[in-house]
């Protein structure tokens, strides 16, 4: 019946469609919407219970929310304390928005660049939801955009302005962000890359494994259109690259059986390095809903806080 | 090469269409924005070479197609060089295929096609030859041409037809032909020199211009026929009798069959001696009323067919009344009139005699026609009555006898006349017919009535309009015809009887009345038998409006070409139907005769006929040799190779979009 009220159209979980989401002008409202489908859907799932874990009480010292006093505990005692829970304990989010050229394309509705500024949205405002510190980077080839993490109100909506913002740029390097994270963040936390990785991925693990070995807990979405993951071509074609601009004719054989060995050759090694470097890799079809990708994240918060 | 139709090759403009969508094709339509190339790799080199000529080679194909469409239309031709002919030996020769029914005798036609054949392979290569048909008329069927294979496909066209052939006639129709040519004239006849199609003169066979005649005769004696060459009907005893011509040299048995509208009504066995006619009677046979096909037909038929069957209609006689308007019932005093029309068993008429006082009982419509014994017995309203009769479409014969002597006038008619000439009552003197309209289909071959001596006659007055058909030697009208209304009036300026004349005991009286009975009743209007090759007029029949149906049913003439006038030439062999106005007549036509008889003349009347060509011209001008070559038409050739063209198109096209779409060949 789950299922079905999943599946049934018009539902809350309908939401976190990256169509529906697109549809939505509004970045923060795309965000909203989609935590609300999202957290919806955990409901009724029995695999994952989600809440703020309780972890002890505090007695109230000056500068505590007043919101979070305990106030049975009060009536019994006398005493102010403060309920205090394990989420908010450590938690540092920072999301590198890769927003390149190649991540314009799409072959449908949604561009993977559009998909991942709702992804990174999402993820923001669920980590602000749990009183976590949210951070961003937006880079191309050079780094266009910072935003150091924090969890005071009203940061969100910076950030949310910032993913906004992102527009597909020129190439990609991705060793230009990790740098940039290492120069200015020193505490430990979740990094969050969205990208469509398209480089050497040795090359690429060798720049964010400092970051691990840094203490940070860093997971890579790598997104990829459909038409990336298995093109379909009806006739020979002249494709273009859009960060490069540079131009090969190739033809519908090809792009049926050898390109997709190689993508897919590809991926195999990028999550190889990742799982080596103690890395998180996550494949996101920007043809399927935000829900796996934030299922995956709140799996990988949990697993990682323990 | 000369273009037929230059304003086609506008067409060529359409070229610029499939170079613009190549043009556009080359721009490569399928450029399309990726994330990245680092994962692809290059199309083959084979591959996209193959593919850019196979591209070459289609927009090539496509403005080819384009090409020899507009050059299809446009209709080029090769011109035939203009070429000075003139050779010692060049000439026009002029094949002349006999196409007469005797020609379809046996395997003629089959020699004659040959003998054409080869009259060609012996021409000249400068020589031009010309095919000429001779059948009921004289045509040309291939003008004039350097191309024997025109004229072999003209022989092949045609086939001996049913009609007859004067050798005179074709002469004359040839001397027409070749009159005025250029070239020195050598006429092929090639035919079965049928001895029957001689004419009447053997100089008449003598062609009138300079000429070298050829005779090529394709009959191969003995050859023998059977012809079924009569078929009469007898009104009196009601027996068919069929004539059957044997032109065989020996005795020759048949089964003689008669058919009756379509069905057997008789056969006999017959044997027919080497040269003789036989004839075969059947016996009564019960006609429908109308008219009736009859066909006497010989079985088994032999090398001839056309003539083993005679055609013939007969009209079944139906009583028909007859007034006799007289001075007492009995006819007053025509005895000899009235049984006169009781012997004309054929016409079978019934005379019913009546005074002029009976005329109010009697419905004059329903009489065929009326005669008046004695115009004098006729008072006023007797004279109306008839009038109105005539005038709605009867006739009527009126005597001018005794009883006319206290007239002013002729009753009915009103034609003025003389007092009676009495020249009879002296003895020995008396007129005779001095002119008679042997044109009237009512007195021909009446010569004999000059015997007839006429005492006494009126001389009646003849009006505007009228026909004079008999007049006395002394110039006075004896027989006038006078159109009254929509009928007519024959009034005869003497007696029927013999009180004013003997031409009722002469022996030409009763053909006379049979002629004038049958005129009077519109029986000599419609002939049943119509020469192959003449017209058959339908309006001559008396219908205004008919439909004429050729044997086989096939329409020959519709209503709007017989109410026109129009006629049907007669060039079939059987029964012609002539349908209108609620009757039906049917008209049998037969094979001529003379066709039947397979006799071929003698060798030296082929050499003397030949003999009477003065030979053909030799002097001819520098320039009457120039001919151009007909040009030659190229469509037949451009159309194969479109075809060919979009077949190769349609082909490398499919090939084409194989390596564009990567499908492995």
């Amino acid at each position: 019946m789950a299922a079905v009220a999943a599946s049934a159209p018009g539902t809350v979980r309908d939401l976190l469609k990256p169509e529906v989401l697109a549809s939505l002008s509004n970045l923060e409202l795309v965000a909203r919407a989609a935590v609300h489908g999202f957290l919806n859907g955990l409901h009724r799932s029995p695999l994952f219970g989600f809440s703020q874990e309780f972890a002890e009480y505090r007695a109230y010292a000056e500068g505590d929310d007043p919101r979070f006093v305990d106030w049975n505990v009060y009536a019994r005692t006398g005493r102010t304390y403060i309920k205090r829970y394990l989420g908010e304990t450590n938690t540092r989010l920072v999301i590198l928005l890769d927003a390149s050229a190649s991540m314009g394309y799409g072959s449908g509705p949604v561009t993977k660049l559009h998909y991942a500024r709702m992804l990174a949205a999402t993820l923001a405002y669920l980590a602000s939801r749990q009183h976590d510190a949210v951070g961003l980077i937006v880079f191309d080839e050079q780094v266009r955009e910072h935003r150091p993490p924090s969890s005071r109100i009203g940061k969100l909506s910076g950030v949310l302005h910032a993913i906004d913002r992102a527009e597909p740029g020129v190439g990609t390097d991705l060793r230009v962000p990790f740098e940039t994270f290492r120069q200015f963040e020193k505490g430990r936390g979740l990094v969050v890359v969205i990208s469509d990785f398209y480089c050497v991925p040795e090359a690429m693990i060798k720049g964010v494994q400092p970051l691990a070995y840094q203490g940070q807990d860093v997971v890579l979405f790598q997104l990829l259109d459909p038409q990336e993951l298995k093109p379909e071509l009806r006739e020979s074609a002249m494709m273009e690259d859009m960060e490069t601009g540079e131009s090969l004719e190739v033809s519908p054989i090809f792009m049926r059986s050898r390109y997709r060995e190689r993508i897919r050759e590809h991926i195999e090694e990028l999550e190889n390095c990742a799982a080596g470097a103690g890395i998180d890799h996550e494949l996101v079809n920007i043809a399927d809903s935000l829900e796996g990708a934030l299922r995956n994240y709140l799996l990988f918060r949990q697993v990682r806080r323990r | 090469m000369t273009l037929l139709a230059p304003a086609f090759l506008l067409g060529l403009l359409a070229i610029g269409v499939p170079v613009w969508l190549h043009r556009l094709s080359s721009t490569n339509p399928d450029r399309q924005v990726f994330s990245s190339v680092m994962f692809l790799e290059p199309g083959e080199p084979r591959r996209v070479l193959a593919k850019k000529l196979q591209y070459l080679l289609l927009l090539a194909l496509r403005i080819g197609v384009l090409v020899l469409l507009a050059l299809a239309f446009a209709g080029p031709a090769l011109l035939g060089a203009v070429q000075n002919l003139v050779t010692e030996t060049a000439g026009l020769h002029v094949i002349v295929m006999d196409q007469s029914a005797s020609m379809g005798h046996g395997e003629r036609w089959q020699r004659a096609e040959a003998a054409a054949d080869s009259v060609l392979g012996e021409l000249g290569t400068g020589d031009v030859a010309q095919l000429v048909a001779a059948g009921r008329i004289v045509e040309v069927v291939v003008e004039p041409t350097l191309d024997r294979d025109a004229i072999r496909r003209g022989v092949a066209t045609l086939e001996p037809g049913p009609f007859s052939l004067d050798y005179g006639q074709l002469m004359r129709s040839v001397d027409s032909l070749v009159r005025g040519a250029e070239l020195p004239v050598t006429v092929h006849v090639v035919t079965d020199a049928q001895r029957s199609a001689l004419p009447a003169r053997f100089a008449d066979l003598a062609p009138r211009t300079a000429l070298e005649l050829m005779l090529h005769d394709v009959s191969a004696a003995p050859e023998s026929n059977l012809s079924v060459d009569g078929l009469a009907w007898s009104p009196v005893s009601g027996d068919f009798v069929a004539s059957v011509r044997s032109y065989a040299d020996e005795a020759v048995e048949r089964t003689l069959t008669l058919r009756l509208n379509g069905a057997a009504a008789g056969q006999r066995s017959i044997a027919v001696p080497p040269g003789e006619s036989v004839q075969a009677p059947f016996e009564s046979l019960e006609l429908e009323a109308g008219g009736n096909r009859v066909t006497a037909e010989l079985t088994p038929g032999d090398d001839l067919g056309v003539d083993d069957t005679r055609y013939l209609v007969v009209k079944r006689p139906e009583p028909r009344p007859v007034l006799l308007v007289g001075a007492d019932g009995r006819g007053g005093a025509s005895p000899f009139f009235a049984s006169a029309l009781g012997t004309l068993a054929a016409q079978d008429y019934r005379v019913e005699p009546v005074t002029a006082a009976g005329l109010a009982d009697r419905i004059l419509e329903d009489y065929v026609f009326i005669v008046v014994t004695d115009a004098g017995v006729l008072a006023d309203e007797d004279a109306a009555l008839l009038r109105g009769y005539v005038e709605s479409g009867g006739a009527m014969l009126m005597a001018l006898a005794r009883g006319s002597a206290g007239l002013a006038e002729a009753p009915v008619t009103g034609h003025a006349f003389e007092p009676f000439s009495d020249f009879g009552r002296r003895e020995g003197e008396f007129l005779v017919v001095g002119t008679l309209d042997r044109s009237h289909p009512a007195l021909g071959l009446m010569d004999d009535v000059r015997r007839a001596r006429f005492y006494r006659h009126v001389a009646v007055e003849p009006r505007a309009g009228d026909r004079v058909l008999m007049r006395l030697d002394e110039g006075g009208p004896l027989l006038i015809e006078h159109t009254l209304g929509a009928g007519r009036v024959m009034v005869y300026g003497s007696s029927l009887d013999r009180e004013w004349n003997d031409l009722p005991v002469q022996p030409v009286f009763v053909p006379l009345i049979a002629q004038l009975s049958a005129y009077l009743a519109g029986d000599l209007q419609v002939s049943f038998e119509a020469r192959l090759g003449s017209a058959l007029s339908a309006r001559s029949m008396g219908f205004a409006g008919a439909q004429v149906f050729a044997p086989g049913g096939d329409m020959a003439l519709g209503i709007a070409g017989a109410g026109a006038g129009d006629d049907v030439l007669v060039d079939r062999i059987g029964f012609y139907e002539v349908v209108g106005a609620g009757r039906t007549e049917l008209v049998a036509v037969n094979v001529d005769p003379t066709e039947s008889d397979p006799a071929a003349m003698a060798a030296a009347e082929l050499t003397r006929w030949q003999e009477l060509s003065p030979g053909a011209q030799q002097a001819i001008a520098a320039d009457s040799g120039i001919m151009e070559v007909p040009p030659t038409e190229l469509w037949p050739w451009i159309l194969a190779l479109l075809a060919a063209a979009v077949l190769a198109e349609s082909w490398i096209g499919n090939r084409h979009l194989k390596v564009r779409r990567g499908i492995a060949a």
